[in-house]
């Protein structure tokens, strides 16, 4: 992060600055860190599934049909958690489907805080009818129930993973949006802001280079949450019957799958909910760290 | 004052609900399924019977046609024949509305109940170990999926205890005049105890799995917010002036706080009403939720785009209202 | 008695008086899948709302669990000639505001099926199940004809779909009011609706007693019976098991042990009405060669799936007709599961290397599709499957627009139990449910000839010489014909599920 010649370099050297303490404050808090360390087996889980799995996911053989875990009478130790209804590995699938639910949460936020961050920029820096714009545009989107816009996308398109990425984002980019509006509002009042703006900076210069950098901490506390949301989210989805395709599975949809079974085979459905309660918990947990170290406004 | 601002917030109104309906038009235009076809299904037919259908439906007319007759019938109150059902959109949903709206009214009363306190003292108490458990509690509420959690409740105090029912809005023996049509009400109104907690049984479950997400994300948006506020001067101010410690808490430091969670509430509660749909489902709950998703399942074009208008409308009158909240919490703020 | 444990609690707790009435009262429950869509017996399209509505309203005919059609309104139903039925109504026949039915009531309510416009402006969507119906004719208070404007065989089998309705109560009430107001003539009375929750019915007191040949001939067993609405399998079965609805529909293959086991309850079923197949695109490759559909029936095995997703519940089929349908030809050639004969086909249709193919299905069936995939997946073909809602999924296989995918997992129940109901509309050429694109010429002749033929036992001829055809022409993977299953309390007396799919409680009680 380089400062353009000519201009203060003020806003970067302070935000590198903050960033450490802010980084130590995280760092102190060691509930968030372990909950980061969580995370982050789930993201190698993720990567290396194929050489961790057990099975080939995708494998049925119906003479395992709800095989239950190799602890329950009947089980059988090469299929650790059990077989779904299908006679699939539910471990490998596990670890599979880790693939699939990270890789939508990621690439949702990734969409949903790269345009609403832009189009928040826009709002609250060029005010007058680019806001108005906007604003009735997000008013429109959250305005409009999120369940029948999804539902309805799907039903259009056809269920897959794009779409659901689609369904999932077409909104969730209002939240960023508006924090990064309302930070934007603030910000564009600020001495080093008028200052770059004396020294003759472009607008898109003033935007990109000097608040968006100091608005940074609350859109990326946002999108940590919010990425946890999602991946509840997707699951309703599949319940809902316009989950992801097969033969892949995301945890959402082996919850939604085995629910049916929850009387009789209740591994089917738990091991997966636990799955995402475990890295939605931890998501959370780290990112409520990240919260209360990065957000500038709790800083002592 | 307020009167204007009433008058602006309707006039904005305006072009959310025209984008919307425009939204509503374009997506069932474009979505596959013809409900004729779904009408008729796998049973007999004839060429005559499928012309007839399609005219009772409207769906003879090309699609602008069908928008503008949609639009000018509903400015007044019009909102056509449910394709299924055969009567008018306005009774079905008046007739689902209540259920809906008792479900996220207690929903809320639970979330907020639990949220505001819980959040209040994990703020008070930040860094020690009720912080902590609260902080996972509430992630642990965001972090189940509704319609599992709600499975589990079900299997739970239905299947094993045996003290709660598993669906339903109330039971069959007892005749509840109908004044609000929200049971609760009606059954103190009715001065029946008995059949207030027999609709409390039934509401209990599914008002606790659709309350415990919002309640875990008002709990952090409050502790949050409190955080904020206890940092700033005039806390410091008071407490130096020697106010007691609970009355800085609640008369200063919560009415300030809490104006982010009213916000945050507001905009959940009309994601509720468009998204309790699972949770209505899954306990068998006669809302507007199920019978919008069935709607859309079976391409029931009047009910969708009425429905989708209710909620929009419902939507900015909500912000409106927690706008006014804002103003009782903390006169300083202006509409 | 039936008084629940949270009340109890309720009770206990503020000692305050017991429910209002019903303490005494013998009582049904019913955890149903769906709400009745309307209550007009002529307005709907719906068997879910016909299964409810068949408990306030009877028709002229009926069938009994054994599917066997009876009188029911009627005391005796003859055919005078090839277009013209007679029907002689029971007398004293009572609706449940006391007035009695007669032929007028009858008119009235098949005019009002029947004639365009005659549903204050609108048509009825039940209008083309009496096919070419022209008129109903008075010739006494008691007695009726029918006139079809062509020979339409089948009538008979049509009749019991359809309900009778007072005149004077609908002129008073009109179409409007039908919808939720009820003044049958079945064995139950209508006493509230909460749409959405459930529909409460009590006895009428002076029923008829219901068909004279499906016995007991009585009024209704229990005092009261409710509908409860529970859309989610998981819940239906959990206020089964939980003892709050005595009775439930489409209970989950999977959660049959669980009832079973479970004390106090049972399972019951019965041979459904819907067949299941797998259709096939006959107009692009590969399989519009008949030696790929052929391999694609030697791929699947089908008795394994039926044993081990579907709990052996349900048989395997050679054709579209169930066993017990009119004309069903029991000598059909079996595709046997036998992969290395589909290999060899495949290679003979110029795909030594096996073909690929994707497999549509609802998302309801995505566990049997996956399974016939696996399956396929061993004999020479690759599918992969798609999930799709169901209504786009339908729209993609329109039978009026050209085809462009592959294989669909559908199905087509047919509650009448005759080809007109189901093989005419699936595999005449260009029928209305002809999704395949299958034509046969032959096949449309037969099919033609037998839906205006009068003669039963010809045309049931006409229809099994279809059926060779068919079978080996392959245009479907035809699959099997599942059981419908119910979940009930043990006690349960005097209802058996019929492939009627109709729950009509007039004889059932708890023991």
């Amino acid at each position: 992060m380089t400062s353009a010649p000519g201009l203060p370099a003020t806003s970067a050297e302070s935000d590198r600055s903050i960033l450490a303490d802010n980084l130590r404050e995280f760092r102190e808090n060691s509930l968030a860190v372990a909950a980061a360390g969580v995370v982050a087996v789930f993201a190698l889980l993720a990567a290396f599934a194929p050489w961790i799995a057990p099975h080939d996911p995708y494998e049925t053989d119906l003479f395992r049909r709800l095989l239950p875990p190799a602890w329950e009478q009947g089980g059988d130790w090469a299929f650790l958690l059990g077989c779904d209804a299908l006679g699939r590995d539910v471990l490998s699938r596990l670890i599979f489907g880790s693939r699939v639910s990270i890789a939508v949460g990621l690439a949702v936020i990734l969409i949903a805080t790269t345009i609403g961050t832009l189009a928040g920029l826009a709002a609250g820096y060029l005010r007058g009818i680019p806001d108005a714009i906007i604003s009735r545009l997000c008013d429109i989107l959250l305005g409009f129930p999120y369940l029948i816009f999804a539902i309805g996308l799907i039903a259009m398109t056809g269920p897959g993973f794009q779409n659901i990425i689609l369904a999932l984002a077409y909104k969730e980019w209002v939240l960023p949006c508006r924090v990064v509006r309302g930070e934007t509002l603030a910000a564009r009042e600020m001495e080093y802001i008028e200052a770059a703006r004396a020294l003759g900076a472009s607008r898109l210069h003033v935007m990109l280079r000097e608040i968006l950098p100091n608005i940074l901490s609350p859109v990326i506390v946002v999108a940590t949450f919010r990425m946890a949301h999602i991946i509840i989210v997707e699951a309703s989805l599949s319940f809902l019957g316009i989950g992801i395709q097969p033969p892949v599975a995301s945890w959402g949809s082996m919850v939604s799958d085995g629910r049916e079974f929850l009387l009789d085979a209740w591994w089917v459905s738990t091991f997966p909910g636990v799955a995402i309660l475990l890295l939605v918990l931890a998501i959370n947990v780290a990112s409520q760290g990240l919260r209360d170290a990065f957000d500038p406004r709790l800083q002592r | 004052m307020q009167l204007r601002t009433l008058i602006e917030r309707i006039l904005q109104l305006i072009p959310v609900l025209l984008g919307i309906s425009i939204i509503v038009f374009a997506m069932i235009t474009l979505t596959p399924g013809d409900p004729v076809e779904i009408m008729l299904g796998d049973q007999i037919s004839t060429p005559e019977q499928e012309a007839a259908l399609r005219r009772d439906m409207g769906l003879d007319l090309p699609v602008h046609e069908r928008f503008f007759r949609f639009l000018s019938n509903a400015l007044v109150g019009d909102f056509g024949n449910s394709f299924f059902h055969r009567r008018p959109v306005s009774d079905l949903i008046l007739e689902r509305l209540p259920a809906t709206i008792e479900l996220t009214l207690v929903a809320m009363l639970i979330a907020i109940g639990t949220a505001v306190p819980l959040g209040v003292v994990a703020a008070v108490k930040k860094g020690t170990l009720i912080d902590r458990i609260a902080t996972v509690a509430s992630i642990f509420g965001v972090s189940l999926p509704g319609f599992w959690f709600g499975l589990l409740l079900i299997m739970l105090f239905a299947v094993h205890w045996h003290i709660l029912p598993v669906a339903g809005r109330i039971g069959y023996d007892f005749e509840v005049p109908k004044v609000t049509y929200l049971l609760l009400i009606d059954t103190i109104l009715a001065g029946r105890l008995d059949s207030f907690l027999d609709a409390l049984g039934h509401l209990i479950l599914p008002a606790v799995t659709l309350g415990l997400p919002m309640g875990a994300i008002l709990m952090r948006v409050t502790r949050t917010s409190m955080l904020e506020v206890l940092d700033q001067d005039y806390i410091a101010f008071a407490a130096a002036k020697g106010l007691g410690r609970m009355r800085i808490l609640i008369r200063h430091a919560l009415t300030n706080a809490l104006i982010p969670t009213v916000t945050v509430a507001a905009l959940e509660t009309g994601s509720l009403l468009g998204g309790n749909m699972i949770v209505e489902t899954i306990f068998g709950w006669p809302g507007l939720g199920r019978l919008v998703v069935e709607a859309i399942f079976s391409r029931n074009y009047p009910i969708i785009q009425t429905a989708v208008l209710l909620y929009a409308v419902t939507y900015v009158l909500l912000n409106f209202a927690a706008d006014i909240v804002y103003t009782l919490l903390n006169p300083r703020v202006k509409l | 008695m039936k008084v629940s444990h949270y009340s109890f609690i309720a009770a206990g707790v503020f000692l305050l008086a017991l429910p209002l009435n019903g303490a005494t009262a013998a009582e049904i429950r019913v955890g149903y899948t769906q709400d009745a869509s309307t209550l007009d017996p002529a307005n709907h399209r719906s068997r879910i709302s016909e299964g409810i509505i068949r408990n306030m309203y009877d028709g002229i005919l009926a069938r009994d669990d054994q599917m066997l059609v009876w009188p029911e309104l009627a005391e005796s139903f003859e055919q005078l000639d090839e277009v013209t039925y007679e029907v002689k109504l029971r007398e004293g026949v009572l609706f449940h505001d006391g007035t009695e039915m007669t032929a007028e009531d009858v008119k009235f309510t098949f005019d009002r099926l029947t004639k365009e416009g005659a549903m204050g402006g609108e048509t009825s969507p039940r209008q083309s199940l009496l096919g070419p119906l022209e008129e109903t004719s008075i010739i006494d208070a008691y007695t009726l004809r029918f006139k079809l404007a062509n020979a339409w065989p089948v009538f008979p089998r049509m009749l019991p779909f359809q309900e009778v309705v007072s005149k004077a109560f609908v002129e008073k009430v009109g179409t409007e009011g039908l919808a939720t107001q009820v003044n049958g003539n079945g064995p139950f009375k209508l006493v509230e609706w909460r749409q959405g929750d459930s529909i409460i019915m009590e006895r009428f007191d002076d029923y008829y007693g219901g068909a004279e040949g499906i016995a007991p001939v009585q009024a209704a067993q229990v005092d009261r019976v409710i509908f409860k609405i529970i859309p989610e399998s998981a819940s239906r079965v959990a206020a089964l098991l939980a003892g709050e609805v005595d009775l439930i529909n489409e209970l989950p293959v999977h959660a049959m042990a669980r009832v079973e086991n479970n004390p106090g309850t049972k399972v019951l079923k019965t041979l459904g009405t819907r067949s299941f197949f797998i259709l096939l695109n006959n107009t692009q490759p590969p399989f519009d060669d008949v030696r790929v559909r052929k391999a694609a029936n030697h791929a699947v095995d089908r008795q394994i799936i039926i044993d081990r997703i579907l709990n052996g519940l349900a048989v395997p089929i050679n054709g579209i007709l169930s066993p017990q349908s009119f004309g069903y030809n029991p000598d059909l050639p079996v595709y046997s599961h036998d992969p290395e004969k589909a290999r060899q086909l495949l290679a003979e249709a110029g795909y030594p290397d096996g073909v690929d193919v994707v497999l549509d299905a609802e998302t309801e069936f995505k566990d049997l599709a996956e399974a016939i995939a696996a399956s396929m997946n061993s004999s020479g073909f690759r599918a992969k499957v798609r999930l799709w809602e169901r209504n786009a999924l339908r729209a993609h296989w329109d039978p009026k627009k050209p085809k462009e995918r592959e294989m669909y997992f559908s199905s087509w129940g047919s509650g009448a139990l005759d080809p007109a109901g189901i093989f005419m509309p699936v595999l005449r050429s260009d029928a209305r449910g002809n999704r395949s694109g299958y034509s046969n010429a032959e096949v449309d002749r037969l099919l033609d000839g037998a839906n205006a033929e009068p003669d039963q036992d010809v045309r049931s001829q006409m229809y099994q010489d279809a059926q060779v055809i068919v079978n080996d022409e392959a245009p479907l993977i035809f699959l099997w014909l599942p059981q419908d299953i119910y979940g009930a309390n043990s006690r349960l007396q005097g209802w058996m599920p019929s492939g009627r799919g109709i729950i009509k409680l007039h004889d059932a009680y708890l023991e």
